[in-house]
């Protein structure tokens, strides 16, 4: 069995490099048109959405989540300038569900910010923002933010769930990197990122745990750290996690001493901001993953005999 | 590394014969592997090359017969006779290596019974290096004796397998991802065999796309027949 002790230092050196680097998380006012300024709003959701699983699991230390909360903080009051980068970006794309989703985990941590608020609600009965076009599983994600939020989710969860891949279970050979990313987020939202496994329906939960182990094996020897954290997220949310040793062991020796994880294979080079762009997310993803397997691990600790 | 003249002219005479039975499969053409004997190869003593050939395809060269595609041939019997008793193996062979050497006399035996107990098959090979393997290895060892992936055939082997429908699946899904498609194709071979493989793995489906992806390699093309046949033959 795997180490609970290997599995929660990864998310302890994940969640210092990234207070150590939390001025990366920064927005671009200035960009061109083209590019468009929400492009760099998603690192910042992703971070209040971690912090909450990490707050919310109840495993991290003292330090660590002293180091999750002030990171939080930045984003808000200086990256997001206390909400106010939010409303921006509402403005500048009215009908982007960006700025929304960014929001959401902050809301749930007790921040707010009212304007968006309004703008949310407003979205929410237009046609228009229904009928904005986008994959299934970034819908059933939206959804499951609107049912967060307090809104009734439109469409409801259940219809989306059959639109994604993962809601059709299908050859499991068929599947590749983009697939697997959309796998992991459909697990994702349909468990309220690993609050609620129970929301993983029987079949898919069977379908994972049958097939997850191969796609683990596969991804670890592409040494694709990014996608592989992902999955051991997905293992975490099944009913029975396997804790996968060999995938965990691998994806620990990945880390950097700095707590640093490589998107693929090794570091890359370049400026310290080119460098952050591409490891942030895989390094947010050690966090996730760690907390997530040793609470899984914990639970299993307490539930074996004495 | 590159493979010396011997190899490569092995991997050829393999390559044709499988070729030869992939069309008997098809169509009943006979194999007349005794003509392939006569064939004089530039290296060694006549039908050398092709002895080796037959050793290294194993019981499948047999497989028309064993399916009842066409009857047995004395004159092939007796070359696969011939290639057993030239190839037996060392004392430090492997398990799988020992296994496919069986399986060929098991073969002889079911297709052409002594009229006295004068020759067996020999004791069976134990899978006790199976036991709790990883399913990757598991999978891969299968994959080598898919020639002893045969209905109604209970070997140790077999019953190593039936016990983890779960764990091939697995591997066949694994070999695919890798586009290694020989492996593929002898794991699908003994998914057709087993009860329990999950239906999300697509099984029919997934050969095809083997013998699309892969089937240019006669081998590959061998495997894949034999489990189409297989699995026909199991839905009758």
């Amino acid at each position: 069995m795997t180490s609970t002790r290997l599995i929660h230092k990864v998310g302890v050196g994940a969640i210092e490099w990234l207070y150590a680097h939390r001025d990366g998380f920064r927005l671009e006012p200035d960009v061109d048109p083209e590019v468009g300024f929400l492009e760099r709003f998603k690192p910042v959701g992703e971070l209040a959405l971690i912090c909450k699983v990490l707050f919310r699991e109840g495993v991290a230390g003292s330090h660590q989540s002293h180091l999750a909360r002030e990171l939080l903080d930045h984003a808000w009051q200086h990256t997001l300038a206390g909400g106010r980068m939010l409303v921006r970006g509402q403005r500048t794309e009215p009908i982007s569900p960006i700025p929304f989703e960014v929001y959401l985990p902050f809301r749930e941590l007790g921040y707010s910010q009212p304007e968006l608020e309004r703008a949310a609600r407003l979205n929410h009965r237009l046609l228009g923002y229904a009928a904005f076009e986008m994959t299934p599983v970034r819908r059933l994600g939206l959804s499951a933010f609107q049912r967060r939020f307090g809104l009734p989710p439109q469409p409801p969860e259940a219809e989306l769930v059959g639109r994604t891949w993962l809601g059709r279970t299908p050859e499991p050979w068929t599947v590749e990197g983009h697939i697997a990313y959309a796998i992991t987020h459909t697990v994702f939202h349909l468990t309220d990122w690993g609050e609620r496994p129970e929301g993983l329906p029987p079949p898919v939960a069977d379908y994972l745990a049958t097939w997850l182990p191969v796609w683990l094996d596969d991804w670890l020897d592409l040494q694709r750290w990014d996608l592989l954290g992902e999955l051991l997220v997905v293992d975490a949310c099944l009913p029975r996690p396997t804790l996968d040793e060999r995938a965990w062991e691998g994806f620990a020796a990945a880390q950097r001493s700095d707590g640093a994880m490589p998107a693929l294979r090794t570091m890359p080079r370049g400026e310290p901001e080119e460098v952050f762009d591409v490891i942030y997310h895989p390094t947010l993803v050690a966090a996730f993953a760690s907390v997530m397997a040793t609470s899984r691990a914990l639970t299993q600790l307490a539930h074996a005999p004495a | 590394m590159k493979q010396s003249g011997t190899s490569i002219r092995l991997t050829g005479a393999v390559q044709d014969l499988a070729t030869e039975v992939v069309s008997a499969l098809r169509g009943g053409d006979h194999l007349r592997l005794a003509e392939s004997l006569s064939v004089r190869d530039e290296t060694g003593p006549p039908g050398d090359l092709a002895l080796a050939a037959v050793r290294v395809l194993g019981p499948d060269v047999l497989l028309p017969a064993v399916l009842r595609i066409v009857p047995p041939d004395p004159d092939d019997l007796a070359v696969v006779r011939k290639a057993v008793d030239a190839f037996p193996p060392s004392a430090d062979a492997s398990p799988t290596s020992r296994w496919s050497h069986w399986a060929m006399r098991h073969t002889l035996l079911r297709l052409d019974p002594p009229l006295d107990d004068a020759r067996t098959d020999g004791t069976e090979p134990g899978a006790g290096w199976l036991d709790g393997v990883p399913w990757q290895f598991l999978t891969h060892q299968l994959a080598v004796l898919a020639p002893l992936a045969l209905p109604a055939d209970d070997s140790a082997l077999t019953r190593a397998a039936r016990h983890r429908p779960v764990d091939v699946a697995r591997g066949f899904v694994r070999a695919v991802r890798r586009r290694d498609w020989l492996q593929a194709a002898g794991a699908g071979r003994w998914l057709t065999l087993l009860d329990g493989v999950p239906d999300t793995l697509g099984l029919e489906g997934g050969l095809e796309f083997v013998a699309q992806m892969g089937g240019d390699d006669p081998r590959v093309a061998l495997q894949v027949q034999a489990a189409q046949l297989l699995r026909a033959g199991a839905a009758r």
